[in-house]
């Protein structure tokens, strides 16, 4: 009989506690995986919806492209700057932070309440109630596009712009995960909200992918400010690419994309802790 | 008492819109909604110790889960506090998880994809469980819940009762000193059921735990439950042991033997001259039914009752109604015996041809004490006052 106390200690016991984390969170990843394996057909229609999905965006985009010789004063490869990485931090939401987007499902499952009664971050549980197959079809796409948009970009890499590729890319990530982690809090008390979430993924399939110039100014406001899906990808690319000072907002805002991202994901979080600790349960 | 589990003046309110009928009403409802707090749980107050099995009964929506949910950390309570191996459940969860141990019935913990047996694998993980002991617990589990004729099952296609017994299991992986069951034997059979029942005394009995359990099923109750608390209208009702509740709600019971000695009959009329003023007539009793029904007042005088306790041995032991050599005997005041001590009694002193025991069963008892209302509800039937007035007499 173990009655337990946290372990107290210094950065060494807390970075074996990390370490744990990680195994049972990997563990936990491939068992959802091989759960998803069972049932064949399903997991490779799920493979194909995400690519599926994703490849409707670049035809829609390339026809785009190539009737207009650009956007805006963005040219093609610019903008496929954009539309590659939007599709690559949606992916990467997708497969590490995406389950949040089903939290009023969950919550009706009565998933929420056994999370609560386990040693682990609720958040994370719920990141692990499944593997999300069409994260692979998303990213597959994604990896590609993003290949082509390099291939076709004619900037010089330096250490210093794939490091900022990277970082826009993960705080494009964070953004998402901000914008459907925060929706998902209101879910814990209202179910309604999938329609919001289905609303919100079409927007940023819709406008996360073009320069936000071309849009009337009050549209674009509002892609910056209410719904910041102008952070997601066209800022970044924008900084990258040299637009730096013509997206309409000042230069460092834009530049600041990925750390905004890491800010809005923490604030969601805690929306969405304050949110859980005023759960009142499903079935009463 | 060493209490383990101890909830203290704990309540919860939640707060809901009223709907409105019809269609206007869903409209004004929609402009300004009238919100009304919901009492689920009031002022509930009880203690278990290390090692007890207490069952937590009541009628549907009495609060029961409501209770067991401020217990595990699920929910917060609106007021007072609950307190669970030194720990305040809902502010210190993690710490709290790994002392408790829960299965809801109606609700898998386990994954719906995986075989319960990657299930339990996971939770070793999450819980940090040694390999070793994991292994020793599985089996053990495993020999008293016969769980690997069907682990390897994905748990979305295990009955119910299989899905329970891998639930339950999974509960304890983690060796948690205190347990929370919500109706752990909902859908089983009876073979499976005995098997619970046996592996739920083994882990109040040989592992020690504190085991809180609600349940609609009365042999469960029987079977395991030394202590009761009974909850209605989210408050208690009763604490206290089974038999407090039977003594309280009409756990009454009835002998019908018919006598061989004539001489037996004459003794049994000469007693009933002896007290005859006790009843307002020597008549069969007020209804000539068999009278075991949850109404009657248990220990209180009774119509027709005609006290033996003068002959050596039977105190607390009456005639309900006789006719000639057929004789019912039945309680009498506070101090009646059970149904077995009252057979031992009638069958050492008199001859016996015929004889039947009716005893009030526990659904009975339990039908009684779910009607009875507490004091303040707006609709107290006639069905409480009975009850209300039996709860006086006993």
């Amino acid at each position: 009989m173990t009655m337990t106390t946290p372990s107290t200690g210094g950065g060494s016991a807390a970075s074996v506690r990390g370490v744990r984390a990680a195994r049972v969170v990997w563990r936990i990843t491939k068992l959802n995986f091989k759960a998803r394996l069972e049932y064949r057909g399903e997991f490779l229609m799920g493979v194909a919806i995400g690519a599926i999905w994703q490849v409707s965006i670049i035809v829609f985009a390339s026809v785009l492209l190539t009737r207009f010789p650009g956007l805006g004063g963005w040219s093609s490869s610019d903008v496929l700057l954009i539309a590659s990485m939007r599709m690559l931090a949606h992916g990467l939401y997708v497969l590490f932070l995406g389950r949040i987007q089903y939290m009023n499902v969950l919550v009706q499952e009565g998933i929420v309440d056994p999370c609560l009664i386990r040693p682990m971050p609720v958040y994370r549980q719920v990141q692990l109630a499944f593997f999300p197959v069409n994260a692979i079809g998303d990213l597959v796409v994604a990896v590609g596009l993003f290949a082509a948009a390099l291939q076709r970009s004619s900037l010089d890499w330096t250490a210093g712009r794939i490091a900022y590729v990277v970082a826009g890319v993960l705080g494009g990530m964070l953004v998402e995960a901000a914008l459907f982690t925060a929706l998902a809090a209101a879910a814990f008390h209202f179910p309604a909200t999938s329609y919001w979430c289905q609303w919100l993924e079409e927007l940023m399939g819709t406008f996360g992918s073009y320069p936000l110039s071309i849009l009337p100014k009050a549209a674009s406001a509002a892609f910056t400010f209410v719904v910041p899906l102008a952070f997601i990808a066209y800022f970044p690319a924008g900084v990258l690419t040299g637009h730096g000072g013509d997206m309409g907002v000042p230069r460092a805002l834009a530049v600041a994309a990925p750390f905004i991202g890491l800010v809005a994901f923490v604030l969601s979080r805690l929306l969405w802790n304050w949110s859980l600790s005023r759960y009142t349960g499903v079935n009463g | 008492m060493n209490a383990v589990i101890e909830a203290r003046g704990l309540s919860k309110v939640f707060h809901t819109t009223v709907r409105r009928p019809g269609l206007g009403g869903a409209l004004r409802s929609l402009v300004s909604p009238e919100r009304v707090a919901k009492v689920a749980v009031r002022d509930v107050d009880f203690r278990v110790g290390k090692g007890e099995l207490l069952a937590l009964l009541g009628p549907n929506g009495a609060g029961k889960s409501t209770t067991i949910k401020m217990l595990t950390g699920i929910l917060t309570p609106t007021s007072g506090e609950a307190l669970v191996a030194g720990v305040v459940p809902h502010r210190d969860r993690e710490r709290n998880a790994h002392n408790i141990g829960a299965v809801f019935g109606q609700r898998t913990q386990l994954w719906w994809d995986l075989p319960a047996r990657e299930s339990f694998a996971i939770l070793r993980d999450i819980y940090g469980v040694p390999e070793d002991r994991y292994r020793e617990r599985i089996d053990e589990f495993d020999g008293l819940l016969e769980l690997s004729e069907f682990w390897d099952t994905r748990v979305r296609h295990l009955s119910l009762g299989q899905r329970v017994r891998c639930d339950l299991a999974a509960s304890l992986l983690h060796d948690p000193p205190v347990v929370f069951l919500d109706e752990p034997t909902i859908g089983m059979d009876v073979v499976v059921k005995e098997q619970v029942r046996r592996f739920l005394r083994h882990q109040v009995e040989e592992r020690e735990r504190t085991v809180l359990l609600t349940t609609h099923d009365m042999t469960e109750v029987a079977r395991l439950a030394e202590r009761v608390v009974l909850i209605n209208h989210g408050r208690i009702v009763l604490d206290g042991p089974l038999q407090e509740i039977r003594r309280r709600f009409g756990g009454t019971w009835q002998i019908r033997a018919t006598l061989a000695d004539p001489a037996d009959v004459q003794e049994i009329e000469r007693q009933e001259q002896l007290v005859g003023g006790d009843g307002p007539d020597g008549s069969p009793g007020p209804d000539g039914s068999p009278g075991v029904g949850g109404s009657h007042s248990p220990g209180g005088p009774h119509g027709g009752q005609r006290d033996l306790s003068s002959l050596p041995g039977f105190a607390g032991i009456g005639v309900q109604r006789r006719e000639g050599p057929r004789v019912v005997f039945g309680p009498v005041g506070d101090g009646a015996p059970s149904v077995h001590e009252a057979l031992k009694v009638v069958i050492g002193r008199f001859q016996v041809t015929d004889l039947a025991l009716e005893e009030n069963d526990l659904e009975d008892v339990m039908r009684s004490a779910y009607l009875s209302d507490v004091p303040g509800q707006k609709h107290s039937s006639s069905s409480s006052a009975a009850v209300t007035s039996a709860s006086q007499g006993g």
